[in-house]
């Protein structure tokens, strides 16, 4: 565990594509914990050094059917903790795909399958006898239309708080309120918390729905386009939202709005036909892309 | 109908010469419509005009407070016997009817779930006579309970229970996958995901076909004539091995009597069971609408 991190910690995304960088990852995992290979910089001359991110999830050699279509295709990269990792790329080309791997929500269709690795904190979440309910309460999810649930604002966050934990009523209340203010929601709703979650704007119910999520104190949050059903204002909001809960989530955001993830996000990897066709830290991926697809995507060639 | 034809002709005029093909199909299209709003108009109207013109008149506040007499006398037996019939139908019918509509809509393609769809499907088409008949063989013979209201609510529920599967099956398959998702993204286990979230969001619908179930209980006649037979008193409070009475049967039986207090009850009856399923659709309509 404390090796892996420590792998993570060291290695960064840099000058690597990244097949040879999970074979490079895998080798040190794998293998004796040594230096940096003789002549490969690993440290990249970049002030994220400073930052050491631990990686939360590995994903390896992924691959994901539905039914028998083959929609992502060995996909491996890292994720890392308190960062924002946002997937782009055209529609249909994977990104959500991806993401549902990452809380297995794809288990509830019979005919969508994953193969290959999933580690979180070193563990395979893909494999068979998990409880899928307990992984879900680690990995919080928040979808592109709002959902509240048809009840009050309250049991909105509420639900989750009780499907796992025995709080007294005023410990309860106390979370409930705390989740609303990192959501930056309780200025406008405190005061109308028995009122219908249905009730509330679009873009407060999107923050009802952050709100709900991370009630239940995840450990990495999963936001799935989770602006492109709001308007202007309430996407800044969110954005602002995302960056102030970085401190404390593993976030991964899948956007089609390029500004988007060049604003949000510390690391992007982009998908192409259910391809990974690189990853890197955002801003490299928006100022030097090393695919010529990347580069025809970001200054909207296709797409 | 000369409406109809103005419409078409107005738009024949806007279309220009180009359109008049157009237009010719758009004057053919009201019309139908119009022919087709006559035909179910016109003949909701007649019954309606027939069951108040004849059945207001016999409205008297004596009606409502004794029990018939032969052949006169008020309704007051068979008022009660409707509610209690369809009351005791809706109890036994919901539940079940509820249950086995969640399964269905929650484990489509199971075994158990096509042979769920496929006995309320048959239970539909079933003619609610045979149903009655049924019930009259097994229940009022072979179980020895006599005409009765059990034997009478078990045979509305038989009516009721595919109706209340239905609108319960396709609530909650209305319920978004969003939301479906969204709970179990929390962690909720299966059981939080349908009694928790699903079945709240579907419930309004599902009470629309409550109402539904309950009016054509209502308005059923054949599936009681055999088990709950016809009493001229108030009901005793008994489960079985005493009959009850019930709206439709005066209508049925004192229709064809030759005196004219009979014929007065049944246009009566026939007014409080058409009054009473309106104001139970019009209820339904205002659940449905307050779901919006």
């Amino acid at each position: 565990m404390r090796e892996y991190q420590e792998a993570g910690r060291r290695f960064l995304p840099g000058a690597l594509s990244p097949i040879p960088f999970v074979a490079e990852l895998r080798g040190m995992m794998d293998e004796t914990r040594e230096g940096p290979p003789a002549g490969h910089s690993l440290f990249p001359a970049s002030e994220k050094i400073e930052a050491t991110p631990l990686v939360k999830i590995l994903i390896r050699n992924l691959d994901f059917y539905y039914d028998d279509f083959r929609a992502l295709k060995d996909i491996s990269l890292p994720i890392y903790d308190k960062e924002v990792t946002a997937f782009i790329g055209p529609s249909g080309c994977g990104k959500s795909t991806l993401l549902r791997v990452l809380n297995r929500i794809y288990e509830l269709y019979p005919k969508q399958r994953a193969e290959g690795e999933v580690l979180m904190d070193g563990e395979n979440i893909l494999a068979p006898g998990r409880d899928l309910n307990l992984l879900r309460a680690k990995v919080g999810m928040v979808f592109q239309k709002p959902t509240p649930f048809p009840m009050s604002i309250y049991d909105n966050i509420a639900f989750g708080l009780r499907l796992y934990r025995h709080l007294s009523r005023s410990e309860r209340d106390d979370r409930i309120e705390v989740a609303l203010r990192r959501a930056a929601l309780w200025d406008e709703v405190g005061d109308k918390l028995h009122a219908s979650g249905l009730s509330l704007s679009g873009g407060q119910q999107q923050r009802l729905c952050i709100a709900r999520a991370i009630a239940v104190e995840p450990e990495v949050l999963l936001l799935d386009e989770p602006a492109s059903a709001l308007d202007p204002i309430s996407t800044q909001r969110i954005e602002e939202l995302i960056a102030e809960l970085k401190s404390d989530y593993c976030i991964v955001l899948v956007t089609h709005n390029m500004q988007q993830a060049a604003r949000a996000s510390d690391y992007t990897g982009f998908l192409y036909l259910g391809e990974l066709i690189e990853f890197d830290d955002t801003e490299r991926i928006f100022t030097h892309p090393k695919d010529a697809r990347t580069e025809d995507y970001i200054t909207g060639r296709f797409g | 109908m000369a409406a109809a034809l103005e419409r078409g002709r107005a738009a024949i005029a806007r279309a220009g010469g180009l359109g008049w093909r157009r237009g010719l199909f758009v004057a053919a299209g009201w019309s139908l419509s119009a022919l087709a709003f006559l035909l179910l108009g016109v003949a909701m109207a007649w019954i309606i005009w027939v069951v108040v013109a004849r059945g207001a008149g016999a409205l008297s506040p004596a009606l409502f407070l004794t029990i018939t007499q032969g052949t006169g006398g008020g309704l007051l037996n068979a008022i009660e016997g409707t509610l209690v019939l369809a009351v005791g139908g809706l109890l036994l019918a919901v539940p079940f009817g509820m249950a086995a509509g969640i399964y269905v809509s929650e484990y489509p393609f199971t075994r158990w779930a096509a042979v769920i769809e496929l006995l309320a499907d048959v239970l539909v088409g079933v003619p609610s006579i045979v149903i009655g008949y049924f019930g009259y063989i097994t229940m009022v013979e072979w179980l020895g309970w006599g005409f009765s209201v059990a034997a009478g609510a078990i045979a509305l529920a038989m009516i009721a229970l595919p109706y209340v599967c239905r609108t319960t099956e396709v609530a909650m398959r209305q319920v978004p996958t969003e939301l479906r998702e969204a709970a179990y993204a929390l962690g909720a286990g299966e059981a939080s995901v349908i009694f928790k979230i699903c079945l709240p969001a579907a419930l309004p619908a599902s009470l629309t076909g409550i109402l539904l179930a309950l009016a054509v209980a209502v308005g059923e006649t054949a599936p009681l004539l055999y088990t709950a037979g016809w009493s001229n008193y108030l009901w005793n409070g008994r489960l079985i091995g005493s009959p009850i009475g019930y709206l439709t049967y005066a209508i049925w039986t004192f229709i064809n009597e030759p005196f004219a207090s009979a014929n007065a009850l049944a246009y009566a009856a026939a007014f409080l069971v058409t009054a009473f399923i309106l104001v139970i659709n019009i209820c339904s309509r205002f659940v449905f609408d307050r779901r919006r």
